[in-house]
């Protein structure tokens, strides 16, 4: 629980360093309430991907194509809406159904023909972005979608951003998958040895599937949040966005060779980088230096390293300190199928 | 995990001590913060140096950040980070309309005034737009330009992206209406559409002066439309005879320019859409300048029309031989 102490000291920090009061009197900065509310607001989208992959990487698997496949889904749901003139809920319903479809592709590529989930989703990674870039020609924007739609990105309900709702909803049930269900721990023992776990009588192929899918119906759920808070559907909705999910996953101690994770974990990789994210910005000393962005982004990827190393340091001192009588070599093969 | 504990709240600690020395950061003076659509695009860069003479001029601290790419979503959490350190103007250059209004709104609701430069975002998401260019500005500009070429007789053609386009047929309107209005010796012999390609524009170039052997000037009103005409004209051998002008960034004329193939490449001036920009946004900060008001006085610049809610850059600037290298975009 690390991470918990570093989000805790990050959160007290940028509470009192940065929070000031303005020249017209007003309090302003990281310790008001609106601020903490929008950094929930903008977790959102990462989170949603970060709690679709937080299974994928437990089985030890990878989706590269989360965020390409929230920018399709943004682009379909879109298209559906405005070009089709479906209702606002038809029109997510389908791409609801159109992220799960993207998932399954990537599910059939991995478990029929056994490719490597790295290249598969490398290769759907490109193929969603492209595929949204042609539809819309790499121009088209969606906008003016109706005030009752934007109000689940835009607005609050019950004294909460209204996405953090369905960001909390998500978060519950892929708890109770990982942590209370049988599919869950048939997940981490997938990871953990996949042969054993075939061995062992477990429909891997249908629950690395399942994963999968999940991961995309995720993703499409993401692309309407994302669409909602910024009120269009472009193209490039959510660029880059995979690779702070999985940042998030691998922090909130997740093993990237499967086997063990939490889904609590992943929360707290989400707020750890959501707030040194937010809570940098409103440094006045960073906000000076016009550069916000890149400095998170320097620091989220030396917070990550520390993480990793911190959680490797002590297994070396472990492995250092008997004298070399007792080679430590069964914590470096992998583990036979029980 | 316990022997960590102690260590890492002690350093909390002492940053949040040493978190006064952040906090007092915050200076006494206006603070305007300047947003482009993408922070690396030379164009945007032309208007900051405006902006940081106007900051310094007036006494302001300036903040110029926005995304390295054109991306809609950054714009809105620069925003916001703003809106969190409490400054006292935002002013924007909108890469999504109604994206950026709802985080403009909310800036407004926290007593941040804001303007809107270069693209507009929603009326009621902003006090003014500081507008570079009226279609009728650009169209009697370019018209007057072609004119003053050729002493106000000959044949020319004009290249625009697409014959479709909004702002390009809104542009050719203007540019007809003042060619039926003050120069009766000038004819229009052709129009064509480059579609936005510096190769068609050329073979479309190259094309109209073989059909029209009295064309006297090319005028091109898309910004790749310039340099492919100039291409066509000096591959002709016909540099000075069929003269060059049209709508486009300085940069990708100069060699033209200084070659004499094109004559003059019309657009604002950038610098100056920034210094009117900061200009109007403090202004308001200070409440001298109020929604209704007609004109506004921007420091050295002078005096500037208000239409509306859009304070006016004025006329378009022409770049030529003299002026064209003191621009980088």
């Amino acid at each position: 629980m690390l991470l918990l102490y570093v989000l805790i000291a990050e959160w007290l920090f940028f509470y009192f360093a940065g929070t000031t009061t303005n020249r017209r009197g007003i309090v302003v900065g990281f310790g008001t309430l609106d601020r903490q509310f929008d950094i929930l607001r903008h977790s959102c989208e990462i989170g949603l991907l970060a709690l679709a992959l937080t299974p994928v990487i437990i089985t030890a698997g990878i989706d590269l194509s989360v965020a390409s496949l929230l920018g399709l889904c943004a682009i379909l749901f879109g298209k559906f809406w405005h070009d089709a003139g479906m209702p606002i809920p038809l029109a997510a319903a389908l791409a609801l159904g159109c992220g799960a479809l993207g998932g399954a592709l990537n599910a059939a590529l991995i478990t029929t023909l056994r490719l490597p989930p790295l290249i598969v989703t490398l290769g759907t990674y490109s193929l969603f972005r492209g595929l949204a870039e042609a539809i819309t020609r790499g121009s088209a924007t969606y906008t003016n979608f109706p005030e009752s739609f934007l109000f689940l990105g835009q607005e609050r309900w019950l004294g909460l951003p209204t996405q953090a709702w369905l960001f909390f909803a998500v978060a519950a049930g892929v708890w109770v998958l990982v942590h209370r269900m049988t599919f869950g721990r048939s997940f981490r023992a997938i990871g953990f040895a996949p042969d054993g776990a075939r061995y062992a009588g477990l429909p891997v192929n249908r629950r690395v599937a399942l994963a999968y899918i999940l991961a995309g119906l995720i993703a499409a759920l993401a692309a309407i949040i994302y669409t909602a808070r910024l009120g269009q559907a472009k193209a490039d909705a959510g660029m880059g966005y995979e690779l702070f999910a999985i940042t998030a996953v691998v922090l909130g101690g997740t093993s990237i060779f499967g086997g063990t994770g939490s889904v609590h974990g992943t929360l707290l990789g989400v707020a750890a980088i959501a707030v040194l994210k937010n809570g940098l910005a409103s440094l006045p000393v960073v906000m000076r230096m016009n550069a916000a962005e890149e400095m998170a982004g320097l620091l989220t990827g030396a917070l990550l390293l520390l993480a990793l190393t911190a959680g490797v340091l002590p297994r070396l001192w472990a492995q250092r300190r008997p004298p070399p009588a007792a080679p430590a070599i069964a914590s470096s093969t992998p583990p036979s199928p029980a | 995990m316990k022997s960590l504990l102690r260590p890492l709240l002690a350093a909390t600690l002492a940053l949040a001590l040493a978190s006064g020395a952040f906090a007092a950061a915050a200076s006494s003076k206006l603070i305007v913060a300047f947003l482009p659509k993408s922070k690396g695009n030379a164009y945007f860069i032309s208007c900051k140096a405006g902006a940081e003479k106007a900051a310094k001029e007036l006494g302001v601290e300036l903040l110029f950040d926005g995304p390295t790419d054109s991306n809609a979503a950054k714009q809105n959490e620069i925003v916001e980070n703003w809106i969190t350190l409490g400054v006292d103007v935002i002013a924007v250059a909108a890469e999504n309309r109604e994206g950026i209004s709802t985080a403009l709104r909310k800036a407004q609701k926290q007593g941040i005034k804001v303007v809107t430069y270069d693209a507009d975002a929603m009326p009621d998401a902003r006090s003014f737009f500081v507008n570079q260019a009226t279609p009728e500005g650009i169209g009697q500009a370019l018209m007057d330009e072609a004119a003053r070429l050729l002493n106000g007789e000959g044949e020319f053609s004009m290249i625009v992206a697409t014959l479709t386009a909004a702002n390009q047929r809104e542009w050719q309107k203007h540019i007809e209406a003042r060619l039926k209005e003050k120069y009766p010796k000038m004819k229009l012999v052709a129009v064509r559409p480059c579609d936005d390609l510096k190769d068609k524009a050329q073979s479309e170039a190259t094309a109209m002066m073989s059909a029209n052997p009295n064309l006297k000037l090319i005028m091109a009103i898309c910004s790749p439309g310039v340099p492919g005409a100039a291409e066509a004209v000096k591959q002709a051998g016909k540099t000075g005879q069929v003269k060059v002008i049209g709508l486009g960034l300085p940069n990708e004329n100069k060699r033209y320019v200084h070659e004499g193939v094109t004559d003059t490449v019309i657009l604002w001036n950038t610098g100056d859409l920034g210094y009117l920009t900061i200009y109007a946004g403090v202004a308001l900060a200070k409440g001298e300048l109020k929604p209704g008001a007609k004109s506004f006085k921007a420091g050295s610049l002078g005096t500037f029309a208000i239409q509306g809610d859009n304070i006016l850059l004025g006329k378009p600037f022409a770049f030529n031989k003299g002026n064209i290298d003191q621009f980088n975009f």
